[in-house]
C-alpha cells in the first residue's frame, strides 16, 4: 500500500471516530443530565467534546494526501447529484461546521439548553449522513465484495466502536486527573466518569463481538458474487485476515482492561447483571 | 435515439497482434503503465479422453481468442456518475472525456469503471483516458487504433448503425456483463467466444492489462 491508500484509511477511521465520539458523548450527556442534572452532564462531557474537532480536522487533512491533484479539492463537491464521493465530502464539511458551532455554543453556554440540544441532534444527524455516504462510496457494482449490506453495517459498527473507545480514552484521562486532585473518587464527577467508563467497556465488548460475527458473515456472503475476492481474502491475504479476526477478539479483552481503571473494575464487577443506568447517585467509594 | 459513437470489434478477425494498443500508445504519447487500448487474451479448454478408448486417444478442446479493450464510451457511464468534480463528461456525440484541469486525482472513476478505462498518471496526478481520438475525428480522420489494425478488426461509427450491421453483442469474456454501464460496443464474436460471467476459460495476460 502506498501513501495515498493509507491517507484514505486514516481519513475514514478518523472521520468515523469523530462522528462516533459525538454520538456517544451525546448519549452519555443525555443520560447524565437526566440523572444528575445539566451542570454535572456539561462538566462531564465538555472537555471531551473539544477533543473531537482536532480528530476530524486531522482526518480531513489526511484525505488531501489521497488526492493526486489536491489543488482541485474544493471542486470535489460539485457532483452531489450522482457522486457519493461528493456527498461524502459535503457531509464531512457540514458535520465539521455543525460540530464546531455546537462546540462553541456549548463551551460558551450560548443559547438555552434546549436550543443547544437541537443543534447537537442536527450535527449528529449530519454525522450519520456522513458515515452513510462514506459507506456508499464503496457500494459499487464493479466491486462485488464491497457491494454488500455488510459494508454500511460495518461502517456504522466501527463508527460506534471508535466513538466508544475514543471517549473511553478521554474519560480515563479525565478520571486519572480527577483522582489525582481528589483521591478516593469522592466527587460526583469521579463517580459519573467511573459509571460512564463501565458502560463504555460493556458497549465496546458488545460492538467487538458484533464485528467478530460480521467478518465471517461477510466472507460467506462473498461466495457467488465475489468468489474471487473471497479466495484472495483467505488465500493471498489469509494471514492479514486471520490477524484482523484475532485482534477483534483480543480487542474485547483488552478494551476491558485498558479502558476500565482498577477502581472502576471493582465497581463494575459489583454491579454486573444489575442493569445499572448511567449517572447513578454518588456514593462513597471503597 | 441520441447520437452515440461506438467501436466495433471483430473478434473473429483479430489475431492478437496488439498493433492497436501500440498505435494508441504512440499517437497519444502514453507513459509507461498507461495503455488506453489493451488487448486481452482469453482461453480455456483441456484434454478430452476419447469416449470409447480413453486409454488410446486423447484429444483436446483448447481455445483462445483476443479482445481489444478501450474505453467503451458507455451510454450509462459509471465514471461520469462517480466523478466528484464533474471532470468526466459525456459529449453530445457520446464520447466520454476527462477535463484534467477539473480532475482532483481521487481515482474514484478508476474504481467505478468495469473496463479499466480511466488510468492514473502518477507524474501529473490526474486521470487519463481514451478520447476516441477526438482530435483526429475533428479532422475527418479515423481513430489511431482503427487505422492501425492489419486485420481490419476494429471499426467505429454510430452505435445504432453498427448494431444494425453487426448485431448487439457486447458482453464476451473477459469483459464484464453489459448491464453495469451499457457499453457502446459491438462485438462480432470469435467462434470460441464465451458469454460474460459464464466463461469456461480464464484471462491469459492479466499482468499486461
Amino acid at each position: 500500500m502506498n501513501v495515498r491508500e493509507w491517507a484514505l484509511i486514516t481519513f475514514t477511521i478518523l472521520a468515523q471516530m469523530s462522528v462516533g465520539s459525538f454520538i456517544v458523548l451525546g448519549i452519555v450527556h443525555y443520560f447524565t443530565a437526566k440523572k444528575s442534572g445539566e451542570k454535572q452532564a456539561d462538566e462531564l462531557s465538555d472537555r471531551a467534546l473539544l477533543a473531537i474537532g482536532p480528530v476530524l480536522a486531522l482526518g480531513m487533512a489526511a484525505s488531501l494526501l489521497h488526492l493526486g491533484n489536491p489543488l482541485n479539492a474544493y471542486k470535489a463537491v460539485t457532483n452531489l447529484g450522482t457522486s457519493w464521493l461528493s456527498r461524502e465530502i459535503f457531509f464531512g464539511v457540514l458535520f465539521a461546521v455543525a460540530g464546531a458551532v455546537f462546540a462553541v455554543m456549548q463551551w460558551k453556554k450560548i443559547a438555552t439548553f434546549q436550543i443547544r440540544n437541537l443543534v447537537a441532534i442536527l450535527a449528529a444527524v449530519i454525522g450519520v449522513a456522513l458515515v452513510y455516504s462514506m459507506a456508499m462510496v464503496y457500494m459499487m457494482p464493479t466491486r462485488p465484495s464491497w457491494n454488500m449490506l455488510t459494508t454500511p453495517v460495518s461502517f456504522f459498527a466501527t463508527t460506534l466502536l471508535l466513538g466508544v473507545l475514543a471517549m473511553g480514552a478521554a474519560f480515563v484521562a479525565n478520571y486519572w486527573y480527577v483522582q489525582s486532585k481528589n483521591p478516593g473518587c469522592a466527587s460526583e464527577q469521579c463517580v459519573l466518569l467511573r459509571d460512564s467508563l463501565r458502560w463504555f467497556a460493556v458497549a465496546s465488548i458488545v460492538l467487538l463481538g458484533f464485528q467478530f460475527v460480521l467478518l465471517p458473515l461477510w466472507v460467506a456472503l462473498m461466495a457467488g458474487p465475489a468468489t474471487a475476492s473471497a479466495a484472495m481474502l483467505v488465500g493471498e491475504f489469509g494471514v492479514v485476515f486471520a490477524l484482523r479476526l484475532a485482534f477483534v477478539f483480543l480487542g474485547a479483552g483488552v478494551a476491558r482492561h485498558l479502558f476500565v481503571p482498577r477502581g472502576v473494575e471493582s465497581g463494575a464487577r459489583k454491579s454486573d447483571g444489575h442493569g445499572r443506568v448511567l449517572g447513578v447517585r454518588a456514593r462513597p467509594c471503597r | 435515439m441520441a447520437k452515440q459513437l461506438a467501436f466495433h470489434f471483430d473478434a473473429s478477425a483479430c489475431n492478437g497482434c496488439k498493433a492497436c494498443q501500440i498505435a494508441c500508445k504512440d499517437k497519444n504519447d502514453l507513459p509507461l503503465g498507461i495503455n488506453w487500448r489493451r488487448v486481452a487474451q482469453y482461453g480455456g479448454g483441456g484434454w478430452l479422453p476419447h469416449p470409447t478408448r480413453p486409454d488410446l486417444v486423447v484429444a483436446n478442446n483448447i481455445y483462445a481468442y483476443s479482445m481489444s479493450v478501450a474505453c467503451m464510451h458507455c451510454e450509462n457511464p459509471a465514471c461520469v456518475q462517480a466523478c466528484p468534480t464533474n471532470a468526466l463528461t459525456k459529449r453530445a456525440d457520446g464520447v466520454v472525456l476527462i477535463n484534467q484541469d477539473q480532475c482532483v486525482g481521487c481515482r474514484y472513476c478508476e474504481w467505478a469503471c468495469p473496463y479499466g478505462a480511466p488510468q492514473f498518471n502518477e507524474a501529473k496526478g490526474v486521470m487519463t483516458k481514451c478520447t476516441f481520438c477526438e482530435d483526429l475525428l475533428a479532422q475527418g480522420q479515423n481513430p489511431a487504433c482503427v487505422d492501425s489494425c492489419p486485420a481490419r478488426a476494429l471499426a467505429y461509427g454510430e452505435l445504432s448503425e453498427l448494431r444494425a450491421k453487426y448485431g448487439t453483442e457486447n458482453a464476451i469474456e473477459p469483459l464484464p456483463a453489459a448491464n453495469l454501464t451499457a457499453p457502446a460496443l459491438v462485438i462480432t464474436p470469435h467462434r470460441h467466444a464465451q458469454a460474460s460471467s459464464k466463461g469456461t476459460g480464464h484471462l491469459l495476460n492479466g499482468e499486461e492489462l
